[in-house]
């Protein structure tokens, strides 16, 4: 079952705060990941969760490595995740 | 500095059992990769690896497994004997004449990955009680000092995915030395465990799908095993014994970034390449074929597309250049010497191997480096680099051999 798209964005939010280790009062869709802090380590993290959380493997290519905002990577991880979703069908 | 010649290869590898059937399947891009299973991971999330295959993994092992030895010194064995065999030595060749230097990423990933899993599920007392000599890195290198008697050094270079190439390389450099008058040189690499794999897993460097090195959409590597051995001697010896000279070793560089562990630095490969330019007294037009480190991540190839033109030109144009992993995988501490071997078969049969599975130009790299079909083509040397984590560089260079 596909999770609706609110969700799934409060959801990684929720995500990329407490793996990013930023406060979720400073993460906004437009902010850059440099700003937050957010390394590469971080996002290994990230990709961990969202494994753990959705199953889906994420591994890193070049629209991972296109991703500068938060909204880049909420939309990245967004159709990552829908396309598991989809295979999973 | 005395002339340092190849006279022997053997290999083991997702692709079969010898040096031939490599570079068969790297010539015609027959892939050894595989689907993977194991038991032990709940949700594995990428489902192939170049792998041997079930018969060829019975083969190397043997009717009954040896007590003491992994699959990682049983590969190093199996591609020694055939490189012997093939390099003609017999019993007066070993002893203190001969060294062994044959590296390993990870030693023997298997009896840790059971023993932890049986303490943790079992909190079992009785575990192997052979852990420690079937572990140790080097294992392999000293079960094949063991097999032929060399007694000369024994060398177990443990630098991830440089350690086959830079193996090589030190062998290299006590024949050309005159410390050893043969070297049985390589790599090996058994880590297709589970507790392994998902590690791999969590880094995120492996593809779920398909190896696609310098490709566009590339999105990782396959994680692969065997072993890679070369027999080098002093061309003296060789000519002495009437040994089949199957070309000449002339270029080693090896140099670290000092940087960043896991993000390569492509000034340092650059460096790395010349060193070996230079050591071989070769210039980057002499060079007709380049074996890339290519794993197919998206880090690696955009910077050793950077280090490549930085030694052989913006265009890229007097050089092929390939990489084989999608064939015969990722074999870490072995898939420099695999590769190697790889680079060795191209030289001696004048074709450049293909890349497989590529599909598309990456805007970020513009490479296409012979993509999906070999390509015969006149070459005096190649070269085959290796860029590890740790920020290890290697690059090996070998030539056609022509009497002097």
């Amino acid at each position: 079952m596909s999770t609706d798209r609110d969700t799934l964005t409060r959801e990684l939010l929720q995500m990329v705060a407490q793996e990013g280790m930023v406060e979720p009062s400073e993460i906004t869709p437009q902010k850059k990941l440099e700003e937050l802090d957010i390394q590469s380590a971080d996002f290994v993290m990230i990709l961990m969760a969202i494994e753990e959380k959705y199953g889906a493997y994420v591994s890193v290519d070049n629209e991972l490595t296109d991703v500068v905002t938060v909204q880049d990577l909420l939309d990245l991880a967004i159709s990552k995740i829908e396309e598991h979703q989809a295979s999973e069908a | 500095m005395r002339r340092v010649v190849v006279t022997g290869q053997g290999a083991v590898s997702a692709c079969g059992i010898g040096a031939d059937v490599l570079t068969d399947a790297t010539q015609t891009g027959m892939s050894g990769v595989k689907s993977i299973h194991f038991d032990d991971l709940d949700a594995q999330r990428v489902k192939t690896a170049a792998r041997l295959s079930k018969a060829d993994l019975a083969q190397v092992l043997g009717d009954k497994p040896h007590r003491m030895r992994e699959p990682v010194a049983e590969y190093a064995l199996t591609a020694a004997r055939e490189a012997v065999a093939q390099a003609g030595l017999s019993e007066e060749h070993f002893g203190e004449a001969c060294g062994v230097s044959i590296g390993s990423g990870f030693g023997g990933g298997q009896t840790l990955n059971i023993n932890y899993l049986k303490l943790g599920r079992e909190g079992s007392m009785r575990l192997d009680p052979m852990s420690v000599p079937k572990i140790m890195n080097n294992a392999a290198a000293s079960w094949v000092s063991m097999e032929f008697g060399a007694t000369g050094p024994a060398l177990c270079l443990a630098t991830a995915c440089s350690s086959g190439s830079q193996s090589i390389g030190m062998g290299y450099q006590m024949v050309a030395a005159g410390q050893v008058d043969r070297c049985i040189a390589g790599g090996s690499e058994g880590c297709l465990e589970s507790g392994v794999f998902r590690v791999w897993e969590l880094l995120r460097v492996m593809t779920a799908d398909v190896n696609r090195p310098f490709s566009k959409d590339r999105n990782g590597m396959i994680l692969g095993e065997g072993a890679g051995i070369l027999v080098l001697e002093s061309l003296e010896s060789a000519q002495e014994r009437g040994a089949p000279i199957l070309c000449e070793l002339v270029g080693f560089g090896t140099n670290s970034d000092a940087g960043d562990l896991l993000r390569p630095n492509p000034a340092r490969a650059a460096t790395c390449m010349r060193m070996a330019l230079k050591t071989a007294n070769l210039a980057p037009e002499d060079i007709g074929y380049v074996n890339a480190h290519g794993t197919g991540t998206v880090a690696n190839d955009v910077n050793e597309a950077v280090a490549l033109r930085e030694v052989f030109g913006d265009d890229l144009a007097g050089v092929q250049i390939s990489a084989t992993k999608p064939v015969h995988g990722h074999a870490l501490g072995a898939a420099g010497a695999l590769e190697m071997i790889v680079a060795i078969g191209a030289l001696r049969r004048q074709s450049v191997p293909p890349t497989i599975n590529f599909t598309e130009v990456d805007p970020k790299i513009g490479l296409e480096p012979v993509p999906n079909v070999a390509k015969s083509t006149p070459l005096k040397a190649v070269m085959s680099n290796s860029l590890a984590f740790g920020g290890i560089n290697a690059t090996l260079i070998a030539k056609a051999y022509e009497q002097a």
